[in-house]
């Protein structure tokens, strides 16, 4: 067997330490491991910056063809360190959290538009930032351990990391749903909805990583197919959300959230129905603004590509950041991560009290000279007309 | 950009494109790594028109038809109009097959009818209860209603309605819906009351019950079409049909249960006019889809001439991407510049006429706006050729794979070839523009008064002078434009003025003078079109203060104005402009084309089609066509 071999430069020892690279001799395939345990692999700006590299320079080498990711101990990656971000804009330095978000999303682009192949093994908590970090990727291996979800909304924030683009993109309105209850999917329902694109059992990881370190080649159809030969078809459970499509595309495909409220209430007038009412639930506990908002960016990154809904969510940040309409981004944070009381005070507090200018703010161009528009790094791969302009 | 060209319902439409998105029914497949949603036409005729009813039912299903009909209010006519577009950047059939059931139909009930069918039949209309359709045009007579031979008496003892075909060329003819689905139709036919015609009139008719045709009543299909399969057209028959006196849809006349003949409006000239009014919404609806359509032509052709390359000018030199050739830009960019320009005239219009409808609901007299009326069929004719003949030339652009039916480009020609025709002739109606407009100018000088109104107001100033050396600064200055467009309007309508004159003193009857000045008529009825397109645009342009956008919009008002004096004879036929500055044009044409390619990527992509509605060929084409692609 080909012998680890870590590469410790030791200035940089704390960063490396955060992802751990390892290339096993005579081999094409590079593994990268997010090792944060203790924080279940949030990113954080470090982190994110070694990503960065690492992915262009591999990009770069013509002995790397397969990049794999994955996290050490129960999580693939629970999110991007989010909690830093808010000490920052509380104490005003909102250009900090603004550059966290702008190197989050390039490095998002960049796996959207990788020249090779990326397998993300999400054998854990995938969620947030982390789902940025790995759904973008021409390959996301679930498995009976993965727990995926989109939580922002419940924060005050929205699902961002292009979560715009993939979100919009997954079957009916499976998205809307998704995206505004922040629900938990299995390995099973990622499956099934797309997210992953194979489910194989943990148990058969470590022989499935041996065989691709195997692979000399780019071409996806080959790597698709050894993930094949360790793949399984999962059942989805009984109760699943994905057993509720009928209902969740006639009551998610609604204009605005008002009405998909009002549809589900409906729902549930003359029958008892616990999911339905789960999800009634987790939307009026979630912040207004952030449904709202949510909602139009899933319906507007629909028609666009990843690139535009990048640069979309970016302006969206700022605007959470700056607190204009809304400082609910700070209270969701305070009560969710920081006090942990789990008992935000939004701001405002009803959906009735938000009106479609205030909305409309989330997604104006911004006028303020600090603040640049996302610079998207132009990808080779793509032809030029497929980057439209704004 | 996309504000200030798509206008209105920005939200509302991005929500119908989405709901077109998910659903299967409307065809997704990705093609290149992108999905696109296009109809199967490869289907037959009889399941393509299933296909156009699944759609509508799960349209209907979402609520996307809710209160089109039932509610007040300029807003949910706004937004109706938008769903209409977008519905039409999809499938044509698909949104022929809505606008027959809401517009043509359910228009009739709304404004042809009074309280007591509103209050029977628009909310069925709009959750589709029932299927309506428009029983107008007949196999002898399409653009002159007022010919139509089917006829319709009273029977006073049993206070019915009696519709009948009297020979073959009466059938009605073209009828969407009639073929498969409607179950009732707004028949159009001459009265007559107690031996006298009162002219043609509407009455609503049931022809399916439960699935079955009714008795006395004959359909037949019309048949395959060269494109608009989706749409099932028949052919009806009225057998002595009876119905209940109130289905006259009486808004503008009645018949008294012992048959009395009652109209507010004596002259049968203006009743009709006051009756039809309400389809002005129909041609505007028309001219948007046109636009649109050719917008989804010039953004495959111009991203697809962005990414093809063809021959080197070097030696040793890679191949050229076509738009980087001076003939393709000027094949391809006045297209877009007069797309652009005139959908501002289309949004004005839009808004126009969506006031106009809610003025009319609410008191129809015989003043009625006639502007409106005139302004609609001319942009109805001008917009719709240009339609053609844009599809045409992108086609060509895009070369063999224009030839593809998913590639869209050639099949929307096709498609939307029956717009010049349907609606009223476009040659008809730019005759109508022309009488319109020398009625006002006669008007005029009749009564010594200044023109007022159709934009005329410009007739009443001196006469513009173009300079005899135009450089480019002055062929860009708007101001020259403007004048220029003004000069030839006005020096045609005088002209026109003077040779029906001239016809009639040599003994001929008016409409006969008319008829053989038919070469004036039509070249006034563009110089009118094309002004008042322009004029709209400059307004427009005004309120811009962002200086990026007001450059780019600079450039293609001056393309437009400069390309129709171009390509219009007539500026050199009748000394408008010198050969010098015909030469001067042209020439500017060409620069005007090379500043315009840098923003050609950034124009299409403002357009306002998203790019699952354009085609394999505006993207990743080579891709699109790998043998991988065939494999899966």
């Amino acid at each position: 067997m080909g012998s680890l071999s870590l590469r410790l430069v030791s200035s940089r020892d704390q960063e490396e330490q955060e992802v751990v690279v390892e290339e096993k001799s005579s081999s094409f395939v590079r593994i990268l491991t997010l090792n944060r345990p203790k924080q279940l692999n949030a990113l954080s700006l470090q982190m994110i910056c070694r990503l960065w590299d690492l992915f262009l320079a591999y990009e770069q080498d013509p002995n790397v063809k397969i990049v794999i990711l994955k996290g050490k101990g129960r999580a693939f990656c629970a999110g991007g360190d989010v909690a830093s971000v808010v000490r920052d804009i509380n104490q005003g330095k909102w250009r900090s959290g603004a550059e966290f978000f702008r190197k989050e999303y390039m490095l998002n682009f960049v796996m959207a538009t990788y020249r090779k192949p990326q397998v993300s093994i999400l054998n854990g908590i995938v969620m947030g930032g982390g789902a940025g970090a790995s759904i973008h990727g021409r390959f996301r291996v679930a498995t009976e351990n993965s727990v995926f979800a989109m939580p922002e909304t419940a924060l005050g924030l929205f699902p961002d990391v292009g979560a715009s683009y993939y979100l919009s993109r997954l079957p009916g309105f499976f998205g809307e749903y998704v995206g505004l209850t922040g629900t938990r999917l299995d390995g099973a329902e990622m499956l099934a909805c797309g997210l992953a694109t194979h489910f194989v059992p943990s148990a058969r990881l470590s022989m499935l990583e041996a065989a691709l370190c195997k692979v000399n080649s780019t071409d996806p159809a080959i790597i698709s197919a050894i993930i094949d030969e360790y793949s399984q078809q999962p059942n989805i459970k009984e109760r699943s959300a994905y057993r509720r499509l009928d209902v969740i595309d006639r009551c998610f495909s609604r204009r605005t959230v008002e009405d998909i409220l009002y549809s589900l209430e409906r729902e549930v007038i003359d029958k008892e129905d616990e999911w339905i009412s789960a999800t009634i639930e987790s939307l009026k506990k979630a912040s207004p603004t952030s449904l709202k908002i949510s909602l139009r960016s899933i319906r507007e990154g629909r028609l666009q590509g990843v690139g535009q809904c990048l640069v979309r969510e970016y302006r969206m940040v700022y605007h959470v950041l700056q607190g204009e309409v809304s400082k609910d981004f700070s209270e969701g944070c305070r009560a969710i991560l920081i006090d942990k009381d789990k008992k935000p005070k939004w701001e405002p507090s009803n959906l009735e009290l938000i009106s479609d200018s205030m909305v409309d703010m989330y997604f104006s161009k911004v006028n303020d000279e600090e603040f640049e528009d996302l610079k998207l790094p132009a990808r080779s791969n793509l032809p030029v007309s497929a980057i439209a302009k704004l | 950009m996309r504000k200030l060209l798509d206008g209105h319902n920005l939200e509302d439409r991005d929500w119908l494109f989405g709901l077109m998105l998910q659903s299967p029914l409307f065809n997704p497949r990705e093609r290149g790594g992108k999905v696109f949603v296009l109809p199967d036409y490869n289907q037959s005729m009889e399941q393509q028109r299933e296909m156009t009813l699944k759609r509508i039912q799960y349209l209907s299903e979402r609520g996307v038809f809710t209160g089109w009909l039932t509610s007040r209010g300029i807003e949910s006519e706004l937004r109706m109009l938008a769903f209409i577009d977008v519905l039409a950047i999809f499938d044509h059939s698909l949104s022929i097959k809505l606008g027959v059931h809401f517009l043509l139909w359910g228009s009739a009930i709304k404004f042809f009818g009074t309280k007591s069918h509103h209050d029977k039949w628009l909310r069925d209309t709009e959750n589709y209860v029932i299927k309506g359709c428009f029983a107008m045009s007949e196999l002898g007579h399409g653009s002159n209603v007022r010919g139509i031979e089917t006829v319709t008496t009273y029977d006073s003892k049993r206070e019915e309605f009696v519709i009948s075909t009297p020979c073959e060329s009466a059938q009605k003819y073209w009828i969407g819906g009639a073929a498969n689905h409607a179950t009732h139709t707004v028949v159009f036919s001459q009265l007559n009351i107690n031996g006298s015609n009162q002219g043609v009139h509407a009455f609503i008719a049931q022809i399916r019950d439960a699935g079955n045709l009714c008795p006395n009543i004959r359909i037949a299909d019309c048949g395959h079409k060269i494109g608009l399969n989706g749409v099932d057209n028949g052919r009806i028959w009225f057998d002595n049909v009876r119905i209940p006196r109130e289905n006259l849809l009486n808004s503008v006349a009645d018949v008294t249960p012992d048959g009395k003949y009652l109209s507010a409006i004596k002259d049968p000239d203006q009743r009709f006019a006051a009756f039809l009014a309400p389809l002005t919404s129909g041609r505007v609806t028309i001219a948007s889809g046109a636009v649109y359509q050719s917008k989804i032509g010039l953004a495959i052709a111009i991203r697809y001439s962005l990414t093809r390359r063809a021959f080197s000018v070097t030696p040793n030199g890679p191949e050229v991407l076509l738009l980087d050739y001076p003939s393709h830009q000027r094949r391809l960019l006045p297209l877009l510049a007069k797309t652009q320009v005139s959908q501002q005239l289309l949004l004005y219009a839009m808004s126009f006429a969506a006031n106009y409808l809610k003025m009319i609901y609410v008191k129809r007299t015989p003043e009625s706006n006639k502007t409106i009326h005139v302004v609609s069929s001319a942009f109805k004719a001008v917009l719709t050729w240009h339609n053609m003949r844009t599809l045409q030339e992108c086609r060509e652009a895009c070369g063999g794979q224009g030839l593809k039916t998913e590639n869209r480009v050639g099949h929307l020609k096709a498609e939307y070839d029956v717009q010049s025709t349907f609606e009223g002739d476009n040659n008809v109606l730019m005759q109508q523009v022309s009488k319109a407009l020398l009625a006002q100018y006669i008007a005029a000088q009749k009564r010594n008064k200044p023109f007022q109104g159709f934009g005329l107001e410009h007739m009443n100033r001196p006469c513009p002078v173009i300079p005899s050396q135009l450089t480019s600064s002055a062929l860009r200055n708007s101001e020259f434009q403007t004048n220029a467009f003004c000069l030839r309007e006005r020096d045609l309508l005088n002209r026109f003025a003077a040779e029906v004159s001239q016809h009639q003193s040599k003994g001929e009857s008016k409409e006969n003078a008319f008829l053989l000045s038919y070469q004036l008529a039509d070249d006034l009825g563009r110089a009118f079109s094309d002004r008042s397109i322009f004029q709209t645009f400059i307004e427009a342009e005004a309120t811009v203060s962002d200086l990026p956008l007001k450059n780019v919009l600079g450039l293609l008002r001056s393309m437009y104005a400069l390309i129709c004096m171009e390509e219009d004879v007539a500026f050199l036929r009748y000394g408008y402009l010198s050969t010098n500055n015909a030469a001067a044009v042209r020439k500017e044409v060409t620069k005007l084309c090379s500043e315009l390619r840098p923003h050609a990527l950034g124009l299409v992509s403002s357009l306002g089609i998203p790019d699952a509605f354009l085609s394999p060929i505006a993207f990743n084409w080579v891709d699109a066509n790998s043998w991988s692609s065939v494999k899966n």
